[in-house]
């Protein structure tokens, strides 16, 4: 009966031909046989893919990874995480000062203050032993006449439905005369150091009114918000930082177009065009102008005291030739674009996001949505090629997918989660590598409550809590402690300083101290109420919620009534942590490696929807972040940081909890290659720099067809 | 015929027209933002966020935005959310991609269903038809991303090969033969775990509808004649018994779409079922609001076509 007989052969012959696929297959062990392309291709797994790959533009873990190979950018940060010239091969930081020739204002000895007579006055005053210091830096002094510019001003007002609007109005400014100074380094305190020659009133005494004119017509509201903006228009007092760059000569991108100083200018300008919507607007904010000097040099000035500014200059160069309004124009003719989609056209929408051309050690070749992006190395880079020929980056969307990936030999890395750390390290074929991010846990106290008020309260529940615990039972031991708001591998964080201990006894000496008892029930009670408040966190956080639950039981223990709860996400922002509607958080900060605090520690930025949503409230701390931020100098820098890491430790405003490890796992095959003039090799164990990142060497990086014994 | 046709269409049309109108009310009710206008990025500004939502539209009353949308769907000028680029393109890119996992796994389904159900029934109440039944049941109660994960496990620890993706990453170089067998054999795992739950079921469907066919008075007679027992069984029961599943044809045209988010999430298969799921996350709704789109139009010709052809192969029926 054939029907019978189709029935069962068709799918036996199925069957047979799906399984036979089977030995066709490279094994973990045999990946090389056959195909020794293998060895100088290197393949990274990663849970999402990239979404943009333009530096400007991205936003993204997978697109950053991508675009920092394809890209590169005037400096970087070397082992120590000091900044290095790479498109830059030097740098020189010196600044430019201004100070306004207040007519209204008297000299300490009560004549009134002329522009002749205040830079006869400095002049004359720099002679003196007492401004020596002052006098070394000055490389030039002069005094700028007086002139009128006009400039755009955009206020936000609410209009009648309270949208905020934002409306833009016309202004001249009448500048009075101006001394200007140019000084070989940035002094924060310039003008401090000139109080004795202008008087301690000078810059309080300056009224705006007659210099600036605002149209007649604006409503009342706007007059009051441009008033407020006056200060800002005409400052007294002000510092334009400048950098020059000397840029790299014979760099190419990977079309051969030689880099030259109208790149760097280009992307400063395409990140700053409001068209392009870059998420990186702020890094590039503090800058007032870039100029290009000649084809190499750029010379960047700011607008005020912003030292960590030259850390935005890692931002990876576009190529202008590629991106400029020409390429764009000739792109939308090539795509033959409706009339509406020429209108809106922005680099957003250009090709090249998909298919970037960089100067970075790897030229992009290929990008298959979710499935993978392929690169390859590029033969010209200036600091010579790369070990690996190939680079792909995998899209696994799955962790447990990516270490059967792994484990399969079809992606060369792994990044273990902390329980499978100790498996790994004990299995001879590879090698793991564990480091310390930039990130950290806390628990942080909402600082406006009664509750919390007392940095008394907040130490003594930070020492009823064993943090131990959290990295034994949490982290299976892949964590450190913490005691400060900085990165532990920067140098920003005081390792003098030590931890609070965990002391229970003491803790409910403290409370006690206070005036809290312990009542009947075994609870802390204060004039008839007790100490109770709700610890919050996101959901889907498995970690943060066990840490809920252990601080919990560790106040318990010492009479503090802690009741937990979890929100959703994007609930837990909105209703909680935007509003300070909580009683305390757990939460984590990613860092950066400047040492500015601003956003998340300086009062001013305590108000809804901003980062200091604890409400610390210091005003030493507030005067130490602000000079930390204006400081050139990176050892008096340091200083600064680690004075402020002391000072919060010491408020305790977060219980600083731990900074989780990460560990990367490799095949043991891959090893660091060294090659001498005449093509000799030799093989090296991989190592991570000072600061953990063993990636730093990754162009040195090769697979070997055998397991080396070092 | 034409006539019942022609009527069914337009039905349809409108019903697509509802269900699109629908769908585009449901995804913009539901919370959450399109991540680009996340409010919890730090990096940006209120201004910045707000430009965005002005470019996507977002601000705009909901009937406006469903009119962008058909008009940019139309144009072909509709673009992700996500990353700017057309979606048209995109769908149809990832389209190609799921195919062969449909298509393997649909001819595991189909092959295998029919001779396990059409032998449980011949030998209704026998060990095989007992054990057979326990394991399809079995197979149906047991969540299929657990036996999947449960299978990858044991291929990569036992046999050392890698199962997912499309293919073996760095085999680039290899030959044009090992390249097709290592893109047959990454099929095989997920289109077979995918065709389990298929096989399971169908089977079962098999099973009874020949069962109640083999009941049936023709098949005695049959049998009376003195046919021998297979030309019974696979000439006059079995053409019978198919009826029902000519029809379910045109019900796996959808399947195309949503068939498998679970198990190209797992596998790591660039398909048109995780470009849905990631769009969802992303909440990129020009991705979602499409994809949905041709899941309602392959629906709808799905159970068009599946009318017509119960019609043409069964005559007892007539389609007013």
């Amino acid at each position: 009966m054939t029907i019978k007989r189709l029935l069962l052969i068709i799918p036996i012959v199925l069957t047979i031909v799906l399984l036979q696929s089977y030995f066709w297959v490279p094994t973990y062990e045999n990946q090389a046989s056959g195909n020794p392309n293998r060895l100088v291709t290197y393949i990274e797994g990663s849970i999402g893919d990239a979404k943009i790959l333009n530096p400007i533009l991205n936003a993204d873990g997978a697109s950053s990874a991508i675009v920092s190979h394809v890209f590169e950018g005037l400096l970087d940060l070397d082992e120590d995480l000091s900044l290095r010239g790479r498109l830059a091969t030097d740098w020189e930081i010196t600044e430019k000062a201004y100070l306004l020739v207040n007519l209204k204002s008297r000299f300490p000895d009560g004549v009134v203050v002329s522009g002749a007579e205040l830079l006869r006055r400095i002049q004359q005053g720099l002679t003196q032993t007492s401004f020596s210091e002052l006098g070394s830096h000055l490389t030039s002094l002069r005094l700028l006449p007086a002139h009128r510019h006009e400039t755009v001003v955009s206020v936000s007002i609410q209009d009648n439905n309270e949208k905020p609007t934002i409306e833009t109005v016309e202004v001249a400014i009448n500048v009075p005369e101006r001394v200007e100074f140019t000084l070989d380094h940035v002094d924060q305190d310039l003008f401090t150091r000139l109080t004795p020659i202008i008087g301690k009133h000078y810059v309080d005494h300056f009224s705006h009114e007659p210099y600036i004119s605002i149209p007649s017509e604006v409503s009342l509201e706007i007059q009051s918000q441009l008033k407020a903006q006056y200060p800002e228009l005409l400052p007294v007092t002000e510092h334009n930082p400048q950098i020059v760059f000397d840029l790299r000569k014979g760099v190419t991108f990977h079309d051969g177009h030689e880099f030259d100083a109208g790149d760097v200018k280009f992307t400063y300008e395409a990140i700053m065009d409001p068209k392009n919507l870059s998420p990186r607007t702020s890094d590039f904010e503090p800058i007032k102008v870039v100029e290009i000097v000649d084809s190499h040099t750029v010379k960047v000035t700011y607008k005020r005291l912003y030292s960590p500014a030259i850390n935005a200059w890692m931002m990876h160069i576009l190529p202008e030739h590629l991106l400029n309004q020409q390429a764009m124009n000739l792109e939308m003719m090539e795509r033959e674009l409706s009339t509406e989609a020429k209108k809106n056209f922005g680099m957003r929408d250009s090709e090249f996001n998909r298919h970037p051309i960089g100067a970075g050690r790897f030229q992009f070749v290929e990008w298959q949505g979710d499935e993978f992006i392929h690169l390859q190395r590029f033969d010209e880079y200036w600091e010579g090629p790369a070990q690996y020929r190939e680079y792909y980056m995998r899209i696994i969307p799955d962790l447990l997918t990516q270490e059967m990936e792994f484990l399969a030999g079809a992606v060369d890395y792994y990044g273990a989660q902390p329980h499978q750390v100790a498996r790994y390290k004990d299995n001879p074929a590879y090698q793991s590598f564990s480091s310390l991010g930039f990130g950290f846990t806390y628990i942080g106290y909402n600082n406006r409550k009664p509750l919390f008020a007392d940095a008394k309260i907040r130490q003594a529940l930070g020492m009823a809590i064993n943090i131990d615990d959290f990295l034994k039972y949490l982290l299976y031991g892949e964590g450190e402690r913490i005691t400060g708001p900085y990165p532990q591998n920067t140098e920003w964080y005081d390792h003098s300083i030590t931890p609070l201990p965990y002391d229970p006894d003491a803790a409910l000496a403290l409370f006690e101290e206070m005036g809290w008892q312990r009542n009947a029930d075994g609870w802390l009670e204060k004039e008839g109420k007790i100490f109770e408040f709700n610890l919050i966190t996101n959901s889907g956080n498995p970690i943060r919620k066990n840490v809920m639950t252990i601080a919990q039981n560790a106040w318990k223990n010492i009479g503090v009534k802690c009741n937990t709860q979890y929100f959703e996400w994007a609930i837990f922002l909105k209703d909680f942590v935007n509003t300070g509607e909580f009683d305390a958080v757990v939460l984590g900060w990613s860092m950066n490696i400047d040492p500015d605090l601003y956003q998340i520690w300086h009062s001013s930025q305590a108000g809804p929807q901003q980062l200091n949503f604890v409400g610390y409230h210091n005003p030493r701390a507030d005067d130490l972040i602000v000079r930390i931020r204006q400081e050139y100098n990176r050892a008096r820098q340091r200083e600064l940081a680690h004075q402020l890491h002391a000072l919060i430790a010491e408020d305790q405003p977060y219980t600083f909890l731990y900074s989780p490890l990460s560990t990367r796992v490799l095949d043991k095959k891959i090893v660091l290659v060294d090659s001498d003039e005449e093509g000799n090799e030799t093989y090296g164990k991989i190592y991570p720099t000072k600061t953990g990142d063993e990636l730093f060497y990754f162009h040195r990086w090769r697979k070997l067809e055998f397991t080396p014994n070092f | 015929m034409l006539a019942f046709i022609t009527r069914n269409v337009l039905q349809r049309i409108l019903l697509l027209v509802i269900v699109s109108i629908m769908a585009h009310s449901v995804i913009h009710l539901a919370p959450g933002e399109p991540s680009q206008v996340d409010p919890a990025n730090p990096r940006m500004k209120p201004e910045d966020i707000a430009r965005i939502r002005a470019a996507f539209h977002l601000d705009d009353p909901l009937y406006l935005q469903y009119v962008y949308w058909v008009k940019d769907l139309y144009s072909g000028e509709l673009k992700s959310f996500k990353d700017n680029q057309p979606v048209l393109p995109k769908i149809w890119g990832r389209f190609l991609n799921s195919l062969p996992l449909f298509i393997c796994a649909t001819l595991l389904v189909w092959t295998f269903a029919f001779p396990t159900g059409i032998h449980s029934a011949i030998r209704r109440g026998s060990v095989y038809d007992r054990s057979s039944t326990f394991v399809a049941y079995a197979l149906i109660s047991l969540p299929g991303f657990f036996l999947s994960y449960i299978m990858v496990l044991w291929v990569v620890e036992v046999f050392g090969v890698p199962v997912i993706g499309m293919k073996t990453f760095g085999i680039e170089g290899a030959q044009p033969v090992f390249r097709l067998m290592d893109r047959i054999w990454h099929l095989v795992i997920p289109s077979l775990m995918s065709a389990i739950l298929g096989v399971a079921v169908l089977s079962r469907y098999v099973r009874s509808q020949m069962l109640e066919v083999i009941g049936q008075d023709y098949v005695r007679t049959a049998r009376a004649k003195g046919l021998e027992e297979d030309t019974v069984i696979y000439r006059h029961a079995l053409r019978n018994g198919l009826l029902p599943f000519v029809t379910m044809f045109g019900l796996l045209l959808p399947g195309l779409i949503g068939g498998s988010v679970i198990f190209e999430q797992i596998f790591a298969w660039p398909g048109l079922g995780r470009l849905g799921y990631e769009a969802i996350l992303a909440r990129d709704f020009p991705v979602i609001l499409t994809i949905n789109f041709i899941a309602a139009v392959l629906t709808l010709a799905g159970t068009l076509l599946s009318d017509i052809l119960y019609a043409v192969v069964d005559p007892r029926i007539r389609l007013q």
